[in-house]
């Protein structure tokens, strides 16, 4: 559905120096820097996918996605989607994408979503009955049936997003491109966001590829992660392989009520991190340890509290961006 | 049959939007003529009234006053689109969705505009019918009104494209305000909203006919003055600007969209 090939993004800036004299300079004599946003990516989505794509900022994910939805042009390489160079922004291609901004809206501000979608139904050519049916279908299942008359303006962030999700999936799009698509939602706005999606992937089986920093969309949507640093793609692969990246031991957390004995000899054999006043633990388990060793801990130790890790993806990517080696070997 | 479909309800969206604040938009469209118009006026009346029955070039006090009228009704009709702003849409990367939509961009603002032209030509008919009752709206003939309508109408075409080069060079500028406010001052001088064309320096005269600026202002309203023009290369002139300026935007479209980076997306 989606396959890049060697696609470059080069962005060239002129160096600005400080001060009058540098302003002076650099107006008759200035210094190029290119920078490549994206290098040489190559990419294969197979229809019905969703992707996570992942990176720290300025990693080049939004440079990428632009170049995916035809919004600016490579500097070099291929892409192709189905079966169009997005770049050339027929409006065949553009009837079978469609992409919601997290940070910007593409509702028109002044006037009610109503009024947003009848427009966009006509951009679409969607047939009255075709339309009439996804709006109520989707206004349903959002919970927005309410708001569609109320001005864009003055709708809260979350319900602007369910709104948006909507206008953009009105005509049935084979990609959906969303770029944060959650981001400055409170955690209950941000699970509607997701359960939808997952929803209407399961329904409509349209391939979605998705940008997030937060971990929790990544790992209820994304089957399947790419994650980029510097322009250059440094995994593509599973979300559980992902995950095991640093070892396929799960962390388990104990706290006690009182500073425990770091010396005692039960400690010795395992792989284990004590917090600075010694009243909790970390250790790190095989999943078929788990069961005993808890056991053990919860018998002989004065446990207050015990969990596992909620999202080890969490920490991966953490890990990663601290230090980018640990891909080197994957 | 589907594209006008798209064009008509792009045009009813921009008049949803344009009348979401009301207020705001009726002096925003109305206000700053009627302001240009007052101050030409107590200009004017203050040069004349040096001395008893003045004519300067054949314009005596009421025929001044009323080319400054008709003045204020083309400047309503055939420049009143001043809010486009493409290039705050380029720079701050706002054009992407419209790079999204299959419906071009310059479809979008070019049916935005053509739905601004409608309400503008039914506020100006009524401003026009304010200063009739008022009894000041200069006499005129019912062909004279229409001739100068449907002359102001096409001008507006250009003025849009004008409107529209200065927003496309935002591709390369970092800031188009300060272009667009000099574009808007030599248009206004050279046009003939201030000072009628005749008395300008013959040389500057035969030299402006080369450029579209006597066509936007001074043209059209002696066309409402009932004054001969010759309506062939009226409409001819303005034919070929338009044209020209047409084929520089989509040339500065394709050339610019390269260099689009879509700033925060």
């Amino acid at each position: 559905m989606i396959i890049t090939k060697d696609l470059t993004k080069k962005f060239v800036s002129y160096k600005k120096e400080e001060g009058m004299k540098g302003a002076f300079n650099s107006f008759f004599k200035r210094e190029a820097v290119e920078k490549f946003a994206v290098d040489h990516f190559d990419l294969n989505i197979e229809q019905g996918e969703i992707i996570g794509l992942l990176g720290p900022n300025g990693a080049g994910k939004t440079t990428l996605m632009k170049m995916l939805t035809g919004i600016i042009v490579p500097s070099s390489g291929t892409v192709e989607i189905a079966g169009h160079s997005p770049w050339k922004r027929e409006k065949d291609f553009r009837k079978k994408i469609a992409l919601v901004m997290g940070q910007k809206s593409q509702l028109w501000w002044d006037i009610p979503s109503i009024d947003s979608f009848k427009l966009l139904q006509k951009y679409y050519e969607i047939p009255d009955a075709r339309y009439n049916e996804k709006i109520n279908m989707m206004g349903e299942l959002l919970n927005v049936k309410d708001l569609f008359h109320v001005h864009v303006r003055k709708l809260s962030l979350g319900e602007r997003m369910k709104l948006e999700l909507m206008a953009s999936l009105l005509h049935d799009p084979q990609v959906l491109f969303l770029d944060e698509p959650t981001i400055g939602l409170d955690l209950v706005a941000q699970e509607n966001i997701r359960q939808f999606l997952k929803d209407y992937h399961a329904q409509h089986n349209t391939t979605i590829v998705l940008t997030s920093h937060y971990m929790a969309d990544v790992q209820a949507l994304c089957p399947h992660l790419v994650l980029i640093s510097g322009g250059k793609k440094s995994y593509d692969g599973s979300l559980e392989k992902f995950e095991n990246i640093l070892g396929h031991k799960k962390s388990v957390y104990f706290t006690f009520n009182q500073c425990i004995d770091k010396t005692d000899d039960f400690w010795k054999t395992q792989d284990v991190l004590f917090s600075e006043n010694c009243d909790e633990v970390e250790l790190k388990l095989d999943d078929h340890e788990i069961r005993e060793v808890s056991a053990a801990i919860l018998n002989k130790f004065p446990v207050v509290d015990f969990h596992t890790e909620k999202m080890p993806i969490e920490k991966v990517m953490k890990k990663i961006m601290e230090n980018p080696e640990i891909l080197s070997g994957v | 049959m589907n594209n006008l479909q798209k064009w008509v309800q792009t045009i009813k969206i921009s008049w949803k939007r344009y009348t979401a604040y009301r207020l705001n938009f009726f002096l925003q469209i109305i206000g700053p003529s009627l302001i240009f118009f007052f101050i030409k006026y107590n200009l004017w009346s203050s040069i004349y009234s040096g001395e008893e029955g003045l004519v300067i070039k054949g314009y005596d006090f009421n025929q001044m006053i009323t080319y400054h009228i008709w003045s204020f009704v083309v400047a309503q009709i055939a420049q009143g689109h001043t809010a486009l702003n493409l290039s705050i849409d380029i720079r701050m990367g706002r054009i992407s969705s419209y790079l999204i939509y299959p419906f071009n961009f310059w479809e979008f603002h070019t049916a935005s505009f053509l739905g601004f032209q409608i309400l503008q030509l039914g506020i100006t008919c009524l401003s026009m019918t304010v200063f009739s009752l008022l009894g000041i709206l200069p006499d005129f003939t019912l062909s004279g009104m229409l001739y100068g309508i449907s002359a102001c109408l096409y001008v507006s075409l250009f003025w849009y494209a004008l409107q529209y080069f200065t927003g496309m060079l935002a591709f390369w500028l970092e800031e188009t305000w300060i272009l667009r406010v000099i574009l808007q001052v030599i248009t206004v001088f050279l046009s003939g909203a201030v000072i009628p064309l005749e008395l300008f320096p013959e040389a500057v005269r035969s030299v402006l006919e080369y450029t579209p600026f006597p066509y936007l202002t001074y043209y059209p309203i002696k066309i409402f003055m009932g004054a001969p023009v010759d309506m062939l290369n009226f409409y001819g002139v303005i034919t070929i600007w338009l044209a020209i300026f047409t084929a520089i935007n989509s040339y500065l479209w394709k050339r610019g969209i390269r260099l689009y980076t879509a700033a925060g997306m």
